[in-house]
């Protein structure tokens, strides 16, 4: 008995053994990778997507789903849910026979990455939310969606032709290819409450000069202009962007969409950046936001409405739905420009396609993943998601002029019919993956403690960074 | 000699877990190596082999320095500061009561050792929300409780999001180690500290020259294990400051590694950072062995 006890593990053993297994924790980020070696064959791939279509082809099935096949689709279940896809499975169902599976989930990298690797992606997935798989991984095993536009909806209209703008395709546009079609409309704008401003008659700004003069008519009120968030800083940037896109011309959207040398140095970026650094200056931002949660500061507008204005996409409305004022009634404007000068019109708006919809080219039945979007893509699905999601699709016409009731989507519509053919929009913040970085520049700008020169030459050294360390896609 | 019950006992007790460790363990231990040599994108089946590249930008990368450098800070303060707090406390409802008599804790001992446990129940990604909200400028708990000259944007400026960080890991790890020592000081014979009292020792003392020399080993063992956590610490700083904190001062290098792995792509160097943590982590722990036998302890159990 006394041999077997001297074998016996001691407490040093084991110590040691869970040192080596804690050691190992960082390095388990691989495990849910799942190595490059394994899967089936990913080179030997015979079946195709799009090329070669299996079923018949005529202007009622113009991608040739096969009848009676399976379609397996992966749709990002978040603010939208997924409701609005599976009503376009129960009528591809009956188009076609068969069945469309719909997979909500919320993880998309994390569960699409192993099936890409391994080459058996599903046929339609809704690259979207936190955990969106980036562009530039991807670009080369997924399929372009251009025929999907250009083919008649179940209504026979071409699809193009009921979209509410061309460029509203851009979003999902890298280096040409048409690599994923957007599925939601959204637009980025500042918000503020309608009754408020009208109480004290004040008019929303259309320059910064006015949002200055604004800030200080705030102030007499005990009121802030502006409020911020942490992990929301960077929408101060999106809306300084956007702003000297208007200003500058596309120029501007060009040089930051290339990660051009000294791209924030433009002159038009700078003027913006001065600007507000004048209203951080001037004590127009509430203090803390770089200490607070986003939600929280959105309250504060939204709700304790201590201050006036909050730039951020069009989801704001529904975002802060319990945390609305009464009689707040949400409204938008278009970010503002520096001044009249400006090489585009105020009325000029970021409008941005989200929801992002690909067809990976490795897919067992690509046809079915675009055959499911072309339903999706026509009048009745397209009409049936703005009526329950209380939000615009891609495709005109979707929306009654009482937007349901809600004064943001009325001022939604309103402000991308002004727009008319003036709107842009940018990615390369998500396609390389710089907010992170970007958000810790923005928050030590916004509670005063970086001067103009430190916030442009931290944001070009983020954009240098991305430029030398990963494969650019060019913008033109 | 070879039974049907030997080998079974073989196969179970250590052919099953050895297989787990190759695969779960050992195996993506390799991937993760041998990753960090390429330029692996992570969604093709497609990569270069880079050589050390991944390595040479990592020791000029200035962002994983200070995120080296915020890690190196937690292993130092952290495990001290809970410690400390955590050998206090468990002496205190130990041996720390009253001095005459049966070696004793303090009065209600037993309710403060379940109270304290508290923190520890509660999952870290609750304890650094709750905490967020408590460090919040604007209505957060500690604002209204202190006056207006002493208020902060806690979590938000340079100088306290660190210090602030700190006191939730802390506070959440406190417990736990408590626990540890309240068992391993109840291990230590009562004659003893009965004759060191008859010395005439006081409490310090006794803590001092009793009970820690006796829990000795433990307190090596607690100091590895929190001081890994510390050279992790992900779900706290990522939950209190999403991205790193102002002037990335809260920035951990798991949080770095999650944020080239999966907002960027750039799953080859990703590889290059898990292992730099990896390598930290073991220095780590050699360091305290080290220190460990240096100062006079014996780590051999013969």
């Amino acid at each position: 008995m006394t041999d077997s006890r001297i074998s016996a593990p001691d407490r040093r053993t084991v110590l040691r053994g869970a040192l080596y297994t804690a050691a190992a924790l960082p390095l388990g980020v691989t495990l849910a990778s799942c190595a490059t070696g394994g899967g089936g064959g990913g080179e030997d791939e015979t079946d195709d997507g799009g090329d070669e279509p299996a079923g018949d082809v005529d202007p009622d099935n113009p991608f040739g789903v096969e009848p009676d096949s399976t379609v397996e689709t992966v749709i990002f279940n978040g603010g939208y849910g997924v409701d609005y896809v599976e009503f376009a499975a129960d009528i591809f169902a009956d188009l076609h026979g068969g069945e469309a599976t719909v997979e909500p989930q919320t993880e998309i990298t994390a569960t699409m990455q192993p099936r890409f690797v391994a080459g058996n992606p599903p046929d339609l997935i809704d690259n979207s939310g936190a955990q969106s798989m980036g562009f530039n991984a991807i670009m080369d095993q997924i399929e372009d969606l251009t025929d999907v536009i250009d083919a008649p909806n179940l209504e026979g209209t071409t699809i193009r032709d009921t979209l509410v703008s061309e460029n509203v395709l851009d979003s999902g546009v890298y280096d040409g290819k048409l690599a994923a079609i957007n599925y939601v409309l959204s637009l980025y704008g500042i918000w503020y409450s309608a009754s408020l401003f009208d109480e004290h008659g004040w008019t929303p700004p259309t320059t910064w000069e006015e949002a200055k003069q604004l800030g200080a008519a705030a102030k007499d009120e005990g009121l802030y202009l502006f409020v911020w968030g942490k992990e929301a800083a960077t929408y101060y940037q999106t809306l300084a962007i956007d702003s000297a896109i208007k200003q500058g011309g596309d120029e501007v959207r060009l040089t930051l969409e290339n990660l051009e040398e000294d791209c924030w140095s433009h002159e038009a970026i700078q003027a913006v950046f001065t600007a507000m650094k004048e209203i951080v200056d001037a004590g127009y931002f509430k203090p803390g936001g770089s200490g607070t949660e986003f939600k929280t500061a959105q309250a504060q507008w939204s709700l304790e409405q201590e201050a006036l204005l909050y730039p951020s996409g069009s989801w704001i409305e529904n975002e802060m739905k319990s945390n609305t004022a009464d009689d707040f009634q949400m409204t938008g404007v278009p970010s503002f420009v520096v001044d009249d000068s400006s090489a585009m019109p105020v009325t000029a708006l970021h409008s941005e396609a989200g929801e992002p919809f690909i067809v990976p080219t490795e897919a067992q039945n690509g046809a079915g993943g675009k055959e499911m979007l072309r339903i999706m893509l026509s009048q009745e699905a397209a009409a049936n998601f703005a009526k329950e999601k209380l939000a615009p699709t891609v495709i005109a016409d979707t929306v009654p002029e009482d937007g349901f009731g809600s004064t943001a989507l009325v001022s939604q519509s309103e402000m991308l019919a002004a727009a008319g053919t003036d709107t842009f929009t940018h990615k390369f913040v998500n396609l390389y993956g710089l907010n992170q970085a970007q958000l810790t520049v923005w928050n030590s700008f916004l509670d005063g403690s970086k001067s103009v020169e430190e916030l442009t030459s931290d944001l070009q050294a983020i954009t240098d960074e991305a430029r030398e360390t990963q494969e650019v896609i060019p913008v033109s | 000699m070879w039974s049907f019950d030997s080998i079974s006992f073989f196969l179970v007790f250590l052919g099953l877990p050895l297989a787990l460790f190759l695969t779960l363990v050992i195996w993506p231990f390799l991937q993760a190596a041998f990753y960090s040599f390429t330029n692996w994108g992570g969604f093709s089946q497609e990569f270069d082999i880079v050589g050390f590249d991944n390595y040479v930008r990592l020791v000029q990368d200035g962002t994983f320095l200070t995120a080296l450098v915020n890690n190196v800070k937690l292993a130092i303060v952290i495990p001290l500061v809970t410690l400390v707090i955590a050998l206090i406390f468990a002496t205190l409802v130990t041996v720390g009561g009253r001095g005459i008599g049966q070696t004793v804790g303090v009065k209600n001992s037993g309710f403060y050792r379940v109270v304290s446990f508290f923190p520890y129940v509660i999952p870290a990604v609750v304890t650094a929300v709750i905490f967020m909200k408590v460090f919040d400028p604007s209505d957060g708990l500690l604002n209204r409780l202190l006056p207006a000259a002493f208020e902060q944007n806690w979590l938000g400026s340079v100088s306290t999001a660190m210090p602030a960080s700190m006191v939730v890991i802390v506070w959440a790890g406190v417990g736990f180690y408590m626990l540890l020592f309240i068992a391993a000081i109840k291990s230590i014979p009562a004659e003893v500290y009965e004759a060191a009292r008859l010395d005439g020792a006081g409490r310090l003392r006794t803590l001092w020259s009793v009970t820690l020399p006796s829990i000795r080993e433990t307190v090596q063992t607690a100091w590895i294990y929190i001081g890994i956590a510390a050279l992790d610490a992900f779900v706290f700083m990522h939950i209190l400051n999403n991205s790193g904190g102002p002037d990335n001062s809260t920035l951990v290098m798991p949080q770095y590694l999650f944020r080239l792995a999966f907002s960027q792509n750039q799953f080859g160097y990703a590889s290059a950072v898990g292992v730099a943590m990896a390598v930290v982590t073991l220095v780590f722990a050699a360091l305290v062995f080290t220190i460990n036998r240096l100062s006079g302890g014996s780590t051999r159990s013969s």
